[in-house]
């Protein structure tokens, strides 16, 4: 099937999904307000943490709640894009996965585009509010420059939690699972970055880094913008967060599909 | 040439083994052991363009897991498959457009969305053209009935209602091959008829290969004319539904009403089994004693008022095979 | 005699059915560290090198972030809150209903068994060796470790109560997504789990102590590094057992409501 029609296809399936969401308006909303609760409550966390010491690791309470926001709305786009992935499992127990295998169509794409979960827009509202505040209160010296690399280091985080959530779904091809793994490896790890990687040791740093470029998610980006210093990595660093968010992605493609093929060798 | 071709397919899986107890459960935190399981030994059938197959056989036999292999979803271990001339896991996408598939448990629809909008994703899917779509909606409207539900969300329609949207979603496409996997689990009588009519219906019509798996041996008897039975992963019979009742179904029921008398009339060669009043029911074996040479015998003694004589039917036949194995059928039918 | 023997059994089953879901084990030990590696950096960050501050010695604030780390463990190792709403939501508390015995303790006492199961062939282990390895400070009166194994089972039961009569809020509202955030925000920052209640701002402290949170993690703690001492430590496991006492009857008072519903309504 040639590109453009997948394109067309894509849009028609997501259009369906957010139909379907609108369906179940009250839980729509509900999950809106979780979703903002839960941040703030991180945000307040940090603030209370700051209280009394005032930084930490040289990085001042606005500083990480700027970091914080550039998490949170990649990962808004990703919940909206990939968060089911990590419900695979459920799909191949259940036997519901075989759908998308007796169709003539890329299973990869069919399944992304099987939802489209809009709830998340809620993410964009506080972490642009928190970029409006934080932008109040230190001096961040935006520039047309500067703006750019936000976003592209957005798309890059976006490709990097996806590709890692596309990574934890393809688990479920090898042990059917993956909802687990989300919640004792992603979720615990995703937690880690709402604070400046300069606090860990150094191979937790180094991993995050090139392992699993969690990093380049907020943490680069953040420092390139803020001009924070981070110690055992070139200030630059940062500049590399769409192109390693574009090769963890492929990466993760790749091994989905090769988790797949094994399905399709050993059933469930 | 056959339209489906299945060589001496297998199917291995591995299993992990479960402890017992409370020691081999600490042990199987660190250590787990697995055994071979071969769901699908060695199987092989052709079949024709425009059959109806039925294909059954005790949970566990296999079934499904043929059938994934036929449809793509699953890899062989060994052995040829050969769909409409492509090798379903090597081309799964290009089978995919050859064959429609239901299963009866599982809906393939949009659960939230109203009936049509899953036809419309599907045309997308499927790439349906405007006119074949057009002209297919027209027809599974009229035949199904789709129209008195197309605009009610999937998740509110009966089963029965959802079973024909199912059907008509994996044929909209025009596919020379359909799976159905339980077409009929879980409706009534009148809905079970309205879709056995239809199969057979699009059978004829369209020329329509259909493999049916299914525990409803009514299904069977309505719409097949062969059927193939598999247990342990084996194929333990291939053939004329009409043969396997002539080699199982040698027992058959004389029903009797008596006038007045209460006796039981003496019999031999038949075994009265049930009796009800004046009404007794005799169990006999073909090969042995006609029904009327019962019938002679007992109207030495008494005035019979009416009588039947019952076939055994396919389910009964199906599940003494079961329970006695293949051993007495001749060697022209197993295989 | 009867109903403890089947209590009982509730929580041999569920040590036993622990074992089967090995991998549970192992992942909820994983994601247990990178929470401890998470705060214990956060820590020494914000100490930056000091030996103490506001009172408190660099050593013993580890030590508290571990041991509540210790105990987050235990308390995450019972049926999880998405699992009693499932249960809700599908009927199968509704049929417990017709059971002999009680739903709640029938749960509690299943989570007996599972966070036995954890605690002997996880955390224990690897507890045992970050204390022989990291510089902690350890209780030297035994009377101390008496009082801080009692206070950390209080706190259980005081989080058990709450998050199950919770759980059991899915029999009114269909959608807890919302409440649910701000349950498990106050739980993990009033709670005193992360941050101790002693560098809160003093209007937060003033109403951290108001509320049954602190009792789950913060007094244990404290218990255990010597913040609380002497008699405070009496005390404090006082206001504990009145919270333990409180969260039940509230528990007991949700689930009269909901089987009441269940009976009234059918579910």
């Amino acid at each position: 099937m040639p590109i453009l029609k997948y394109v067309d296809l894509y849009f028609k399936l997501v259009s369906a999904g957010i139909r379907a969401q609108f369906q179940y308006r009250f839980a729509f909303f509900m999950r809106i307000i979780g979703l903002i609760t839960a941040y703030s409550g991180t945000a307040i966390t940090m603030w209370v943490m700051l209280y009394r010491f005032q930084e930490l690791g040289s990085w001042s309470f606005f500083e990480m709640l700027f970091l914080f926001a550039i998490a949170i709305l990649s990962w808004g786009f990703c919940i909206i894009l990939f968060f089911h992935f990590r419900s695979l499992d459920t799909y191949i127990i259940n036997g519901t996965f075989d759908r998308f295998l007796v169709r003539p169509i890329n299973p990869f794409f069919h399944f992304m585009a099987m939802r489209f979960d809009v709830a998340s827009f809620g993410q964009f509202i506080f972490s642009i509010l928190i970029f409006i505040w934080v932008s109040f209160e230190i001096n961040i010296g935006w520039t047309f420059g500067k703006v750019l690399f936000l976003f592209a280091s957005i798309i890059g985080g976006i490709l990097i939690q996806g590709g890692l959530l596309v990574l934890i779904s393809a688990l479920a091809f090898w042990t059917t699972k993956s909802e687990q793994f989300y919640w004792v490896a992603m979720y615990p790890a995703r937690n880690l970055t709402n604070y400046p990687l300069v606090i860990y040791p150094k191979i937790v740093q180094w991993f995050t880094a090139f392992v699993v470029p969690f990093g380049f998610v907020n943490y680069f980006p953040a420092a390139v913008i803020l001009e924070k210093e981070t110690p055992f990595f070139p200030a630059y660093i940062g500049y590399f967060s769409p192109l390693v968010g574009l090769v963890f992605f492929m990466i993760a493609y790749w091994i989905w599909m090769l988790g797949l093929s094994r399905y399709k060798s050993t059933g469930s | 040439m056959p339209i489906i071709e299945v060589e001496n397919l297998r199917k291995d899986f591995m299993i992990a083994k479960r402890e017992t107890g409370m020691m081999g459960a600490l042990r199987s935190l660190v250590k787990r052991e697995y055994t071979k399981k071969e769901a699908v030994k060695d199987i092989s059938f052709s079949i024709e363009k425009g059959e109806i197959i039925g294909y059954i056989g005790p949970n566990g036999a296999g079934k499904s897991t043929t059938i994934k292999m036929l449809t793509g979803i699953l890899v062989p271990s060994d052995g040829k498959v050969l769909v409409n001339g492509i090798v379903p896991y090597e081309n799964r996408q290009k089978n995919a457009k050859n064959i429609g598939v239901v299963f009866g448990q599982r809906t393939q629809l949009w659960w939230d969305l109203p009936t049509i909008e899953s036809f419309e994703l599907l045309k997308e899917i499927y790439q349906v053209s405007n006119e074949r779509y057009k002209k297919n909606m027209d027809t599974f409207t009229e035949v199904l009935g789709l129209n008195e539900f197309l605009n009610t969300p999937v998740r509110q329609l009966s089963l029965g209602q959802r079973m024909r949207a199912d059907i008509a979603a994996s044929l909209l496409h025009d596919p020379p091959i359909l799976f159905l996997d339980e077409p009929t689990i879980g409706l009534d009588v009148v809905a079970k008829e309205k879709m056995r009519t239809f199969i057979k219906e699009i059978n004829q019509d369209r020329q329509i290969t259909v493999i049916l798996t299914t525990h409803d041996m009514e299904d069977i008897e309505k719409l097949c004319e062969r059927m193939v039975l598999i247990d342990h992963g084996t194929k333990m019979y291939d053939g004329e539904i009409a043969l396997v009742k002539e080699r199982f179904g040698k027992t058959r029921t004389l029903i009797v009403d008596l006038e007045e008398s209460k006796q039981r009339p003496p019999l031999t060669g038949g075994e009265i089994f049930k009796e009800e009043g004046s009404r007794f029911w005799i169990k006999f074996n073909r090969d042995e004693v006609s029904a009327s040479d019962l019938i002679a015998q007992i109207t030495k003694t008494h005035n019979i008022k009416d009588l039947t004589v019952e076939e055994p039917e396919i389910e009964s036949i199906i599940s003494k095979i079961y329970q006695e194995g293949f051993q007495d059928l001749p060697d022209t039918v197993k295989v | 005699m009867h109903q403890y023997r089947m209590y009982w059994a509730f929580t041999r089953k569920a040590f036993l059915r622990s074992a089967v879901y090995r991998f549970d084990v192992w992942s909820r030990l994983g994601s247990n560290l990178i929470f401890l590696l998470m705060w214990g950096s956060i820590w020494t960050a914000l100490y930056a090198g000091r030996e103490e501050a506001g009172g408190v010695s660099f050593e013993a604030m580890l030590t508290y972030i571990v041991v509540s780390q210790f105990l987050s463990g235990i308390n995450g190792a019972g049926t999880p809150l998405w699992e009693i709403q499932e249960k809700v939501r599908t009927g199968d508390i509704a049929i417990e209903l017709m059971r002999p015995f009680n739903v709640p303790l029938r749960y509690l006492f299943a989570d007996f068994g599972s966070v036995a199961f954890y605690i002997i062939t996880a955390l224990l282990p690897l507890y045992i060796v970050l204390f022989i390895f990291m510089d902690l400070t350890v209780p030297a009166s035994w009377l101390t470790w008496v009082y801080f194994i009692a206070a950390a089972f209080n706190g259980f039961l005081i989080r058990y109560c709450i998050e199950m009569a919770f759980g059991l809020l899915s029999f009114f509202l269909v959608e807890t997504g919302g409440i649910e955030d701000i349950f498990y925000f106050a739980m993990s920052l009033l709670s005193g789990s992360v941050i101790p209640l002693w560098f809160f701002p003093d209007w937060l402290e003033k109403i951290a102590v108001y509320l049954p949170f602190q009792g789950i993690y913060y007094i244990p703690n404290a218990i255990f590094i010597g913040e609380i001492f002497g008699g405070e430590i009496l005390f404090s496991i006082g206001i504990q057992l009145f919270w333990v006492i409180a969260c039940f009857f509230l528990l007991r008072f949700v689930w009269n409501r909901a089987s009441h519903k269940v009976i009234v309504q059918g579910g």
